[in-house]
């Protein structure tokens, strides 16, 4: 099973990075890109935490997971036309 | 009486149980994952073909965090599951890791969802007092 998650989470990378690569390409903005990204590296993290991870995939899942919020975090509050402010 | 209660319910067959429950709702989870990554990528494909506007993009993306969402509730219900049988302090620190990670991107992901939804809804509304957008000179 891990090897199909490993597989799958390759494959959510792939697909992300094209996505991103589409999106900019389509909507001409990088925040855009970005945020697309960020998203499918996120499923590709939750991907890699499925089945039986030892400590060090917990670990960097965790980074990444973290770095994609605080990057998302940063992109939410430099939207135009919005306040940092998060909504309840 | 824990030799007859072992012999109506072994402690092994119940970890061998819970194990197998425990898989099934995690690749239940993966796989609810998984394919929202391959419909989200086909519906960006298609709005890139066609040349659909940004928002557009928004709106996939918060299809995407729906079905991230419901994963992560198919893995904490797995979660859960692991700590039907009594697993070792290694085991134990690394579900307690695992169930935090997740349990804290769920809360973020609800969050974000609530805030493009309210940021789509807020556009749609502006579409409809300004149906034809705004006048050019």
């Amino acid at each position: 099973m891990d090897t199909v998650l490993h597989l799958a989470a390759l494959t959510v990378t792939a697909l992300g990075l094209t996505a991103a690569l589409v999106a900019f390409a389509a909507a001409g903005r990088l925040r855009t890109a970005m945020a697309v990204l960020l998203d499918f590296l996120t499923a590709a993290g939750l991907l890699r935490l499925a089945g039986d991870p030892n400590w060090d995939t917990i670990a960097a899942a965790a980074a990444v997971i973290a770095i994609r919020k605080l990057v998302a975090a940063g992109l939410y509050a430099g939207r135009p036309g919005r306040s940092a402010r998060t909504p309840s | 009486m824990d030799a007859s209660l072992d012999d109506v319910l072994p402690e092994a067959s119940l970890r061998e149980a819970v194990d197998l429950l425990v898989r099934l709702v995690e690749a239940a989870g993966a796989l609810i994952i998984f394919a929202g990554a391959v419909w989200a990528f086909g519906r960006l494909l298609v709005a890139a073909v066609r040349g659909l506007p940004d928002r557009r993009f928004n709106r996939i993306r918060l299809g995407l965090g729906r079905f991230l969402a419901l994963g992560l509730e198919f893995q904490l219900a797995g979660d859960v599951l692991r700590t039907a049988v009594a697993p070792s302090f290694t085991e134990i620190g690394q579900l307690a890791a695992i169930a935090a990670i997740r349990t804290a991107l769920n809360f973020f992901l609800g969050r974000e969802i609530a805030a493009e939804r309210a940021e789509i809804e807020r556009e749609r509304r502006k579409e409809e007092v300004e149906p034809h957008g705004p006048t050019t000179p």
